[in-house]
């Protein structure tokens, strides 16, 4: 049921989100980072552990899209599984060193991590990611020699932001998310009862990688373009940040943070100009201080407060019969 | 009760300087309640920790149900069958009771990984079913829908005990099962633990509470200071001057 609901919302969103002040493409690009947003919630929302380091993954993504594209071919399905693959790789090598810790000495990690491989893209790999400059150059994305773009790229997006979340909540209601939970729950109990609390860490650390290299390669197909932002930790940094906003371990809220998020970026700082940061710094402390669990945990005790007042009603109605 | 189903064998450990365990000799029985006792370190918890792979002795071997415990990890040695109950109640306190209990019922099907990814838990009835009977033994079935965290302590303990029901183990290590417990939770554990040893499950006990060890072992280890000092049933060793001196003395006091 909640597929289809956020498949409606998804679809629909070139007719209505113009409506709001959303500029074209930005619905593309909320979707994106939604996509990114729902595999970080199965890694933290999920087993508890909070990586700083998933701009790396989303990143590296990106160049390997890039790099496709301008040397092997312009068709986006080659470069598309090429930056899976890359990707997942990576995070099997990087997953097994940093789950090896947990709780901020894990977050440390990934951090580290995650500047390395910006480091090693604005230095050893300079000529081949463009450096500071970014990648540039690149031609307009095609699939089977047909150009694709503007609203061509929004259906690819969406169609793969609904599976994406399908699949998470399959993920989430299966024994196997249960598991993950149990992780975030009681790692020694669960090593206890006979399960092998590594490779389930690194399965959803994987996962959430996977979730990262889509996004992150979809990113270069909506925008030919790499930016050396994408590597950079900001952009980890961002995704935490829309994930707390949205409600940590709901799916759904980490999709809707996502879309705050940028509408609050590109929209609404439109109206605040340069203090549009600093409101939106008020806005994440407020949530982590009165609604820890975001605009989920909002959105419940506002239907919480509703029925009760509805009920209310009913019980005085009731009385006065 | 014939043949041993765990059997430590000249079992050294030390940590630094200290020597915790100096070769120590221990057969557990099948079907038997064992009690592992004697004073503040003595060296029971150390044992404990050896026998669930925790910790790796220095010297000597662990033998259990026929397979040397070398280099195992906690989650191996498991499924081979050995559980274990922890001193402070060690529960999912996230999750609901019936969660609980269906994480050991989905190792026990699957083994120590499994990515089902999408497989609907409601569809596995049998899981389910052992989960809910598991509750129901230890007279939880009421709350299955509730958070773990909300228990008592004593139904925590019961908690643990379900989940490790569910796994059907050979061997059920229980590390001071009633430490911190009201009386009457110490009463209500002791049925329980009674109940289930009915059963045929072999269970080794680390205990503080004379009257729980007493109550209830088929056989009785004494350890101080690393060694055993005395091995045999109830009466044996409540009458053994070696004992007395070291442990029950005190106790007596």
């Amino acid at each position: 049921m909640p597929v289809i609901v956020f498949a409606v919302i998804a679809l629909t969103m070139p007719f209505w989100f113009p409506l709001v002040g959303g500029y074209a493409g930005l619905d593309t690009k909320i979707l994106i980072w939604a996509i990114f947003a729902i595999g970080f919630d199965i890694l933290l929302g999920f087993t508890g552990y909070l990586s700083f380091g998933h701009a790396a993954f989303f990143g590296v993504s990106a160049y390997v899209t890039g790099l496709m594209l301008l040397h092997y071919s312009a068709n986006i399905i080659p470069a598309m599984i090429a930056s899976v693959i890359v990707t997942t790789i990576i995070a099997v090598m990087v997953g097994f060193l940093t789950l090896r810790r947990s709780g901020i000495y894990f977050s440390i990690l990934t951090l580290a991590f995650g500047e390395m491989f910006y480091a090693a893209a604005l230095s050893i790999f300079s000529d081949w990611t463009g450096g500071d400059n970014g990648l540039t150059g690149l031609p307009t994305p095609e699939l089977f020699s047909m150009p694709f773009k503007e609203n061509n790229v929004f259906y690819l997006v969406a169609v793969l932001a609904i599976i994406g979340y399908y699949i998470a909540r399959r993920i989430g209601n299966s024994p196997f998310g249960m598991m993950l939970r149990a992780v975030k729950s009681n790692q020694t109990r669960l090593e206890f009862t006979g399960l092998d609390v590594k490779k389930y860490k690194l399965s959803a650390f994987v996962i959430s990688a996977i979730y990262a290299s889509v996004a992150g390669s979809l990113m270069v197909i909506y925008e030919p373009y790499v930016a050396t932002e994408f590597v950079h930790w900001s952009t980890s940094g961002k995704l935490v940040i829309m994930s707390v906003l949205g409600g940590v371990g709901t799916l759904f809220g980490p999709m809707i943070g996502a879309a705050f998020m940028l509408y609050f970026e590109n929209v609404i700082s439109a109206f605040l100009q340069e203090q549009w940061l600093l409101v939106l710094g008020l806005v994440f402390m407020f949530i982590v201080i009165f609604l820890p669990g975001g605009f989920v945990e909002g959105a419940q005790r506002l239907k919480r407060a509703i029925a009760g007042k509805a009920g209310d009603g009913n019980a005085s109605k009731g009385a006065s019969e | 009760m014939t043949k041993p189903i765990l059997d430590v064998s000249r079992v050294s450990k030390s940590f630094g300087g200290l020597r915790a365990l100096q070769d120590v000799n221990l057969q557990v029985m099948e079907g038997s309640i064992h009690s592992l006792i004697g004073p503040n370190g003595a060296g029971k918890s150390t044992l404990l920790n050896v026998m669930t792979g925790l910790l790796q002795p220095d010297e000597g071997t662990i033998t259990f149900d026929g397979r040397t415990l070398q280099n195992v990890t906690p989650h191996e040695i498991n499924q081979y069958g050995i559980a274990k109950v922890f001193q402070t109640p060690a529960i999912f306190p996230e999750m609901t009771l019936l969660e609980n209990t269906l994480i050991p019922a989905f190792a026990r099907r699957d083994g120590s990984f499994r990515a089902n990814l999408f497989e609907t838990p409601e569809h596995a009835h049998e899981v389910y079913e052992q989960a809910e009977e598991a509750l129901a033994e230890v007279g939880l079935q009421d709350h299955m829908k509730q958070e773990a965290r909300y228990l008592s302590r004593g139904d925590k303990r019961r908690l643990e005990l379900a989940i490790c029901l569910v796994q059907k183990p050979k061997l059920l290590l229980l590390d001071e099962p009633t430490a911190g417990m009201a009386r009457h939770e110490t009463e209500s554990t002791i049925q329980l633990l009674k109940q289930i040893s009915s059963k045929g499950m072999t269970k080794v006990i680390v205990e503080h509470d004379m009257s729980v060890v007493f109550s209830l072992s088929d056989r009785i280890t004494v350890l101080a200071q690393g060694q055993i000092i005395a091995e045999g049933g109830p009466d044996e060793v409540r009458g053994n001057p070696k004992v007395i001196e070291a442990y029950l003395g005190e106790e007596q006091e």
